[in-house]
């Protein structure tokens, strides 16, 4: 990861921007019912191994900061809404998935998940410079 | 409307770049691991030029092809991975991570 870092660093020219946008791990997707904004009917964590590999994405960023490859500029969050038909697409797309843990922890009882459903997870992203 | 964009397993690129409050005009952009180019189609309506490099032939050939159907002709597909680039020294105004780290 460092090493891809530092191959973003040079083929930036002097002052040039480097943006790391990533699933947000540290929080949990919500899943929302009937709407974007609808009320949150549960949760998605991410899967142990997709932390781990999150937290040393982390630990490369905080290395080539500390070697003053970069500086960080600004860090923000958005949004992302994902619709489903109902629970069962949403547990047919978790059992393939990579990055989110395979159950959802429900909210509510099972006759509350029969509607349309949004996964809202958080983007997190990082805007460095190159020093 | 959402925040974030919906009905796409990624962010609409125009809501992800948005986000980050870049001005690309007439900027020369890497999008690395691009896939099959989303965020560099995107970027390429503002950019000068736009290399979007992944490992992944089938995604660059998915996006070479999107980007003769949208007649995006500043956008290059380019074989390769984050680790080593090739291409070179001091070529990039902004390089893009997006899911690459």
């Amino acid at each position: 990861m460092v090493d891809a870092l530092q191959e973003a660093q040079r083929i930036l020219v002097d002052r040039g921007v480097f943006v790391d946008a990533r699933p947000d791990s540290r929080v949990s997707a919500r899943v929302r019912a009937k709407t974007p904004r609808g009320t949150v009917i549960g949760t998605i964590g991410t899967q142990r191994p997709t932390k781990t590999d999150d937290a040393m994405s982390d630990r490369a960023v905080r290395n080539v900061l500390r070697r003053k490859l970069f500086r960080s500029r600004r860090r923000g969050r958005l949004w992302h809404a994902i619709p489903f038909e109902d629970a069962g697409e949403l547990n047919d797309y978790l059992t393939d998935h990579l990055r989110f843990s395979k159950r959802v922890q429900w909210l509510v009882p099972a006759a509350r998940r029969r509607t349309p459903l949004f996964i809202e997870r958080a983007v997190r992203f990082e805007i460095l410079e190159k020093r | 409307m959402f925040p974030g964009g919906l009905g796409y397993l990624r962010p609409p690129a125009e809501i992800e770049l948005g986000a980050y409050g870049l001005d690309l005009r007439g900027l020369r952009v890497a999008d690395i691991g691009a896939g099959e180019g989303r965020l560099a189609l995107g970027a390429a309506r503002e950019a000068a030029s736009v290399v979007a490099v992944d490992p992944d032939r089938g995604a660059l050939a998915r996006g070479r092809a999107e980007a003769r159907r949208q007649r995006v002709s500043n956008v290059k597909f380019s074989e390769g991975a984050a680790q080593s680039l090739r291409l070179p020294d001091a070529s990039f105004d902004v390089v893009i991570f997006s899911w690459t780290l």
